[in-house]
């Protein structure tokens, strides 16, 4: 079970990390 | 660790180059933005400057958001749409949701079917969409990251050439998003039309994605 729930984990994080970081930045250079 | 990584090599490998790509990206992006700056006589940044600007963003997440909707699409359209011939089409008789005995839900369900297979009701209905609920949203929350980054980026140019910044709007409704959106998805949807339709004649022995070498050209649905 541990070893097929590892790279979906893994996966949603990536992109969840990456969508926040992105609307951070881009809010942070609103005028 | 080795019996980890053989069964979890697809998705590394595509781990590893998306990671590799995006700080190549991130590399020539800045080598290109200041070269930008220098011929507009304006201060070069730093690599953390440029990873940290809208402008990295904006490059980023236009085409996450394509992505993402060419497998949402892909994912729902392949329930009601088909192909003759192409494996990845379903069987030309299997149009639509399908039956329960057929997705294995409810009362056909297995022994080991996942829970919410079993019991029925609003949590089969959810689990059921539940991919392409995921991927939908993933490709709706790069869009809007693209349309709020590309906004600020859009309005830093539009101040250094000392015009009005556009609100977030009017910026939606702007050339340079739809330009942004559209140049992306033009060749997604391009290169899925192709997939379906070039796996009629043409085969990669091997491959999840084709028909057997051997299978007739008219086969429908069937892959390696």
């Amino acid at each position: 079970v541990y070893d097929v729930r590892t790279m979906f984990i893994v996966y949603l994080a990536m992109i969840s990390l990456g969508l926040a970081l992105m609307l951070t930045v881009a809010l942070r250079h609103l005028p | 660790v080795r019996r980890f990584v053989r069964e979890n090599s697809l998705s590394l490998f595509f781990g590893l180059i998306f990671i590799a790509s995006l700080v190549g990206q991130s590399l020539a992006g800045w080598h290109q933005f200041n070269a930008t700056q220098l011929a507009e006589h304006l201060d070069p940044v730093t690599w953390a400057g440029y990873v940290t600007s809208s402008n990295f963003a904006v490059d980023v997440s236009e085409n996450w958001q394509s992505e993402f909707l060419q497998f949402w699409l892909y994912l729902t359209a392949t329930v009601w749409l088909l192909q003759k011939g192409s494996p990845e089409s379903k069987e030309l008789d299997n149009v639509g949701l399908e039956t329960d005995k057929d997705q294995k839900v409810g009362y056909a369900a297995m022994t080991d079917s996942p829970s919410w297979a079993k019991t029925g009701g609003w949590r089969t209905a959810l689990f059921s969409s539940s991919l392409a609920i995921v991927m939908g949203t993933i490709f709706l929350l790069s869009w809007l990251v693209q349309s709020v980054a590309g906004w600020a980026a859009f309005n830093e140019s539009r101040l250094q050439q000392l015009q009005d910044p556009l609100s977030w709007g009017a910026y939606l409704t702007n050339a340079d998003f739809w330009a942004r959106s559209l140049q992306n998805w033009q060749s997604e949807f391009l290169a899925v039309g192709a997939m379906a339709v070039l796996s009629i004649y043409l085969r990669q022995r091997g491959s999840s994605q084709s028909k057997p070498v051997g299978e007739p050209h008219e086969a429908t649905g069937i892959e390696g």
